[in-house]
């Protein structure tokens, strides 16, 4: 099972930067043995993976929380698919991390910074639901998920880039995986855009929606129908 | 026996409702009474307290109606608990002796924090504001004899010792050495999290009850007195909230309120020895673990995000214990009464530069005098003495043994 949320009960670890104090016990200062004698700068590769895992337990946070509130079901079932390959891909960056000598439940300064902008797409999700539609709230989590999808596939797909320049023994690994992933990631990506354009285009043309406040409930039944 | 909080259903929020039968309580004896029921009492206010206008603050930043009138009945309910839990203390006692029940909850409870808190930096920001809490507790006694001709010892009980910590003449220092290096919230222990929430909640009462009392006085000394430590825990509450790492969202943050308040009405019910407020805690204990159930379903409905992996498996097995941390205070003492804060770490005075900031903003405050070395030299002239409770022996300091070698 993948760690979704890093606490220290399932052995978060982090390192110490000016405003960052981490209880010595906690510490990560090693250099991963797989990286050693690499050339490369180590600690900087551990703190980008770090940074792509919390992305990554942010979007299966997210996705899971579109999923049990978007009123479509249609949508409701690709959040929930897309949220488990998302899982998944925890589990596979959990995998390359240890492969790589690292420790998965390290949470590097740039893989904090990666949670507080995550914290926040999630947050526009419902923190200004009072001010908006039911619709227009439907097409606020749609785009919390193409933004946080934009950076899992730039994610990705440098970390494909960079696959030719790791130590010989983790390039197979590190390629098997981001061929697999970046392929989701690329339908992640376009399935949340071009669903975009369709929820938008939709209500451009539907007559129904032009009437301002119209009523929930005619509202809600139009959401749940909007595919059919 | 392993208690977890996220099983325990607790009383659901809408039926939480008290009348104000049911809210006026029966205060505590004003003498006489275990002095720490007293400080349990002045804890958990602080507690509620910070609870609502964390509440409030939450509120203020979202736009969620569902959300929103979820926070009003958790806080309306934060509210009346806080008005049973405060409406415990005597009318009898006056704003000064609940003041120094108000130092010896800060004396005892920081003491308590720092000697179970297993990170070494946040037991060391504890120690520090723990020689200055001690301090203040010496400065009102001190204020109770001059002004009342009475010992604070017979509030504290001999519990807690009275005597000079860090002077408090040396407190004033320039704000930017207020703020401290915050926890990582994914390593941090459960327990330090819960410390420092604490503390901050109690540090933070502390420093709005003087800023509202403190004008309740007419001798100017005890007006002056109230002003100049009301800023020391202005400095306090910046110290200690800077332990917290802001990285954790709203919803978080809520749920971890509700953990702490059940933690902590947990630890009060096992230790309380008045029946009528140890029914208290168990009904309030109910209540929060009724409340952590909302914060949590929104944690998981709204930030899809799993409370159970979140939070601690289950409480700590120590309860946060009010009792006699003597020798504990006169260690730190002895060993400590000299630091200063510097930028984000601690020096020695001595080693501070003749330039640096603390001197500089040190001497304009105590420019022309300071209240809480004049309150001393004043129940000197009136007494031939100061008012010390010294249990255990003479000062650990030797300078501090007498009040004129109180040191800046």
């Amino acid at each position: 099972m993948p760690t979704l949320t890093v606490t220290r009960s399932s052995g978060g670890r982090s390192k110490p930067v000016p405003m960052t104090y981490v209880d010595p016990s906690q510490l990560v200062i090693d250099t991963p043995p797989a990286l050693e004698g690499s050339g490369l700068n180590a600690p900087f590769l551990m703190d980008v993976l770090s940074a792509m895992l919390a992305h990554e337990r942010g979007g299966a946070a997210l996705y899971r929380a579109v999923a049990a509130r978007s009123l479509n079901p249609v949508l409701q079932r690709q959040y929930r698919h897309f949220g488990e390959e998302t899982v998944e891909h925890v589990s596979i960056l959990e995998m390359l991390v240890a492969n790589a000598g690292g420790d998965p439940m390290y949470v590097s300064p740039s893989a904090r910074a990666t949670e507080r902008a995550g914290n926040s797409v999630i947050e526009t999700t419902f923190m200004c639901s009072g001010s908006i539609d039911l619709m227009t709230a439907e097409l606020v989590m749609l785009e919390a998920v193409i933004l946080a999808e934009v950076k899992d596939h730039s994610n990705w797909s440098m970390l494909s880039q960079l696959v030719p320049k790791l130590p010989e023994s983790l390039r197979t690994s590190f390629a098997d995986a981001t061929a697999r992933v970046e392929q989701q990631e690329e339908e992640h990506l376009s399935w949340a855009k071009d669903m975009r354009s369709k929820m938008i285009t939709l209500q451009i043309q539907s007559g129904a929606m032009q009437k301002a406040g119209v009523a929930a409930e005619e509202m809600m039944a139009k959401i749940k129908s909007l595919f059919d | 026996m392993d208690f977890n909080p996220l099983d325990q259903p607790g009383i659901a929020p809408d039926e939480q409702l008290r009348s104000w039968r049911e809210l006026a309580v029966d205060p505590i004896p004003p003498e006489g009474g275990d002095p720490y029921t007293r400080c349990r009492v002045i804890l958990m206010n602080g507690i509620e307290v910070e609870s609502i206008m964390f509440s409030h603050q939450f509120s203020r930043h979202i736009d969620n109606l569902e959300l929103k009138r979820d926070l009003a009945l958790s806080r309306r309910i934060e509210q009346q608990q806080q008005k049973t839990v405060n409406w415990l203390l005597p009318g009898q006692n006056s704003v000064l002796e609940t003041t120094i029940g108000y130092e010896q909850v800060a004396v005892d409870l920081t003491a308590w924090l720092a000697r179970n808190e297993p990170d070494p930096q946040l037991r060391m920001a504890l120690d520090f504001a723990l020689l200055e809490d001690f301090d203040h507790l010496y400065r009102y006694a001190n204020l109770y004899e001059l002004a009342n001709g009475r010992y604070a010892a017979r509030l504290t009980d001999h519990l807690t010792e009275i005597m000079p910590g860090r002077p408090t003449i040396a407190h004033h220092r320039h704000p930017y050495d207020s703020i401290r290096p915050h926890y990582e919230t994914h390593s941090v222990h459960p327990l330090s999290r819960m410390h420092v929430m604490t503390i901050v909640a109690a540090e933070q009462q502390t420093m709005n009850y003087y800023m509202n009392t403190g004008p309740a006085f007419i001798e100017a000394i005890a007006r002056e007195l109230y002003q100049e430590i009301g800023m020391v825990e202005e400095e306090h509450v910046s110290h200690y909230e800077s332990l917290l790492d802001p990285v954790d969202s709203w919803l978080c943050n809520w749920v971890y309120h509700e953990y702490n308040e059940a933690y902590l009405y947990h630890s009060m019910m096992l230790q309380e020895t008045d029946p009528k407020v140890k029914a208290l805690w168990e009904l309030h204990l109910n209540m929060e673990l009724g409340q952590l159930r909302v914060a949590c379903q929104y944690l998981e409905r709204l930030e899809g995000r799993d409370p159970a992996e979140l939070l601690p498996p289950s409480l700590p097995e120590v309860p946060v214990t009010f009792q006699e941390n003597k020798r504990y205070v006169r260690e730190v003492l002895a060993a400590t009464v000299d630091l200063r804060t510097d930028g984000t770490g601690y020096s020695p005075v001595e080693d501070l530069a003749d330039d640096h900031r603390y001197f500089t903003y040190n001497r304009k405050a105590n420019l022309g005098g300071t209240p809480s070395e004049q309150v001393i030299s004043m129940n000197v002239s009136a007494q031939g003495r100061d008012y010390r409770d010294q249990t255990d022996g003479e000062h650990p300091i030797v300078d501090l043994r007498q009040p004129a070698g109180a040191r800046n």
